[in-house]
This record gives C-alpha cells, structure tokens and sequence, in this order.
C-alpha cells in the first residue's frame, strides 16, 4: 500500500495541537509561494522575505483559531498578503516588478512557447506597466488571479472578500487594463 | 479565457522574482515558544495595545533582519527579541522626541481628548503630548533631557491586535515583575527600538524612537509604560503611584 504524505488538513491540525514538525513541513511546502506573494505585493525580495517569515510565525500563532476543514493555503496566504500589504504602506513605497530579462531569449533557436510567441518582451512590459499603473485594489485582484494564479476562491481568502467580489473587482480590473493599454 | 487574461498568466509565469529563501530556520526561532494560551490571547487582543514589529522605513536597514528569538506580549504591546537591533535613523541624538510622541496639548486637554480615565502621578508632567491611537504621554523634564516618560494607550478593537512594537536587542535585558498584581515586563540595558501600529498593523514612522529603561504593564484595559533612567525599584515605586 502506497505510503502517502500527509495532507495539509492533517499537517495543520496537527500544527495546531503544538506539533513543530508538522508546522515545518507546512513552511517547506509554502514558503514559495508565501514569498512569491509577499514579492509582488511589496517588489522587494527583503520585504517579502520579512513579511513570509512573520506571516508564518503569525500563522502558527493563529493556528488555534483555524477552522477545521478550512484550506490551510489561502488562509496562510491570507496572513502574509496582510504582512505584506502592511509592509509597502510603511515604506510608503513600491519596487516595480520586472519581466525577466531573457524571457523572450528562452525560447532563443528552440521551438518558442505559444506565450512567447502570442506576446514579445516589450508587450509583456508594457502589460506589467499597465498594471502597475493600475490601484491596488486592481492591482492585487489582478496579481492573485493571473501572477499568483489563484483561483477565485483562493483569491477572495487572501483578500479578505466574497468570491462575488473577485469577480466583479476582475471583470472591471480588467476592464481599466483594456482601457489603459487601448486595446 | 481572453485574450488579455492568458497575456496576463503568461506575464505572471515570466515575472523576475527572486528566488525564495530558506525561511524554515527563522520561522522555527520565531515559534520556539509556547503558543499563547486562547484564553489570554483573547485579552490581549481586547486590550489591542501593541508594540508591533514591522520594521518602519525610519527603522529598518534592509539587509538589518535577523531572526525572531522571541516574542512577548503584555498589553497592547509586542516584544520581539532580535539578535541583532536594526540600525536606528536619525540616531538619539538628533531625534527630536517630541516629534516622536504626538500633538503638545494640556493635561486638561489630554483628559478631555483622551477619552479614558488618564492614570497620573502626584506630580502633574512638565509636558504633555497626545498621539497616535489616543496614546497620551508624559514628559517630566525636557525634551532635550528627559527624566521620565509615561504613555498609556487605550483598550481598542482593530484588526491588529498589537499597538505598541518593540525590537530588543541581545544586549536589552529583559525581566519579569509585576505591578498590582498584574504581570510586567522590565527593558533595560541596551536601548530598544518603539514603535506605535496602527488599526492595521501599520506602523506610524514618525513615532519610531528609541527607548531606553521601560516597565510596561497592562491596567484596567490600558497598556502602560514608564520610561527613564530607572532601576526597577525606582520604577516599580512610580507604577505603584500612579493612580
């Protein structure tokens, strides 16, 4: 019989019963995303870095308060948006983000990925200008959905909104995004 | 999916992030202590004063971080014990405290405004300054040449459940004590960097300062501190006398 990992659901419940190890399997399993999170909320890798690592340690604070049966993800990621968030307010500043620099050399003599192809390396900027152009609120709907890819779900945990709300704050985000790259 | 949308998932997937770290060492210091108890945890976010840690940009230097130790609580505020302190800027000297501590107003003023019974020493303050999060202070002495510093903040609902940050360093010294029967903590040593947080958690910059001897203890819905050139007896003996 296959000998399966334990799901999140039983690694946080044993989390929340004071088990370290369970809880450090958790932070291995999530740090990446929590940082990617954490990096495009605040564009800086020491800010993101700061706000996973507290986040984590609010979480397991919080962990009694946890639902049973509740996606131990979103509502982690939840903490480390709000860390974050927290975070760019204080600095009162935000880094841009950046398309890789070789990301349209990847495919450089290679077969090109359909992505690659649909859009250039100066379309993609432009893209993520407009975006950044865009207020946070659309911004970070924005970023959940398509940068962090989230579902609607997920991403209405870690804004703290109904799912309703997602959807109508996407529709029109992108909406303002159409308009701000006149297409 | 339109075509905007899978333009977009294809910026994401090519987004320049840096690589994640290793966050497992640092996050297992930061828990390395018993988990509040549910019972005292909910009086502690009640009491919602707090000395939050987020690293204000008048604080923090961003290759600065070091690894959480600890974390204690009491009252409204949140002490995190840190191996290393940021580097504090502007440094003590150059900081104006009054700019740190809120609007000068009367002790008349600061009782009408604060809107919760202020605790006072027999002696009224020679100043007296009301910040953020109705936080009220004390000043005896100078700005210049402070003898003593009382603050309290009021019992507050907010999402962020601390009001007060405190960063200690290796070389504060931290000891526990207690004041009318109620638990308190003792800071000296090294002074330690203080920050007052806002409903959200965020920290008010301009009130980022250093603060040296501190006893802090939470009274009737309010977290206190009492800061100066103290031992803890002296100290002690001033808590007691505040009424």
């Amino acid at each position: 019989m296959e000998d399966r990992p334990p799901s999140d659901a039983a690694l946080a419940q044993r989390a929340k019963d004071g088990d370290e190890r369970a809880f450090e399997e958790l932070v291995r399993a999530y740090q990446g995303i929590a940082f990617r999170t954490a990096y495009l909320l605040t564009g800086s890798a020491a800010e993101a870095e700061d706000a996973a690592q507290v986040g984590f340690v609010k979480a397991w604070a919080a962990l009694p308060r946890f639902r049973a049966g509740a996606e131990f993800r979103p509502w982690l990621l939840r903490i480390v948006a709000n860390e974050a968030h927290n975070r760019r307010r204080s600095s009162g500043r935000r880094e841009s983000l950046r398309v890789r620099a070789a990301a349209a050399d990847v495919s450089g003599g290679a077969v090109p990925s359909p992505e690659t192809t649909a859009l250039d390396r100066e379309q993609r900027r432009a893209l993520l200008g407009a975006v950044s152009r865009l207020d946070e609120r659309d911004r970070d709907v924005l970023a959940c959905r398509y940068f962090l890819e989230l579902s609607e779900v997920e991403t209405a945990e870690v804004l703290g909104v109904r799912r309703g709300t997602v959807k109508s704050r996407t529709a029109r985000a992108l909406d303002r995004l159409r308009h701000e790259v006149g297409s | 999916m339109s075509e905007l949308e899978q333009a977009l998932l294809a910026v994401g997937r090519e987004l320049e992030v840096p690589e994640a770290p290793d966050l497992v060492p640092a996050v297992l210091h930061g828990i390395d202590r018993p988990r509040a108890r549910p019972a005292r945890r909910r009086v502690v976010v009640a009491i919602a004063l707090v000395l939050v840690a987020a690293l204000a940009a008048a604080l923090a230097s961003p290759d600065a971080r070091s690894a959480f130790l600890r974390i204690l609580h009491i009252g409204g505020e949140r002490i995190e014990l840190v191996e290393e302190l940021p580097p504090i800027v502007p440094s003590p000297p150059e900081l104006d405290i009054e700019l740190t501590l809120g609007e000068r107003v009367s002790l008349g003023e600061a009782r009408r405004r604060a809107r919760y019974d202020l605790l006072e020493l027999d002696r009224p303050p020679d100043r007296v300054y009301l910040g953020p999060r109705n936080t009220v202070w004390f000043l005896y002495g100078r700005p210049d040449a402070v003898r003593l510093l009382v603050g309290q903040t009021p019992e507050v609902t907010v999402d962020e459940p601390f009001i007060l940050k405190k960063l200690a360093g290796a070389g504060t010294r931290i000891e526990t004590t207690a004041v009318r029967g109620a638990p308190a903590y003792f800071l000296s040593g090294e002074p330690h960097a203080v920050m007052l947080l806002d409903e959200s958690g965020t920290a008010y910059p301009e009130t980022a300062r250093l603060a040296r001897d501190v006893l802090v203890w939470a009274d009737r819905g309010r977290t206190v501190r009492l800061e100066g050139e103290l031992t803890l007896a002296e100290a002690l003996e001033l808590a007691r006398s505040l009424r």
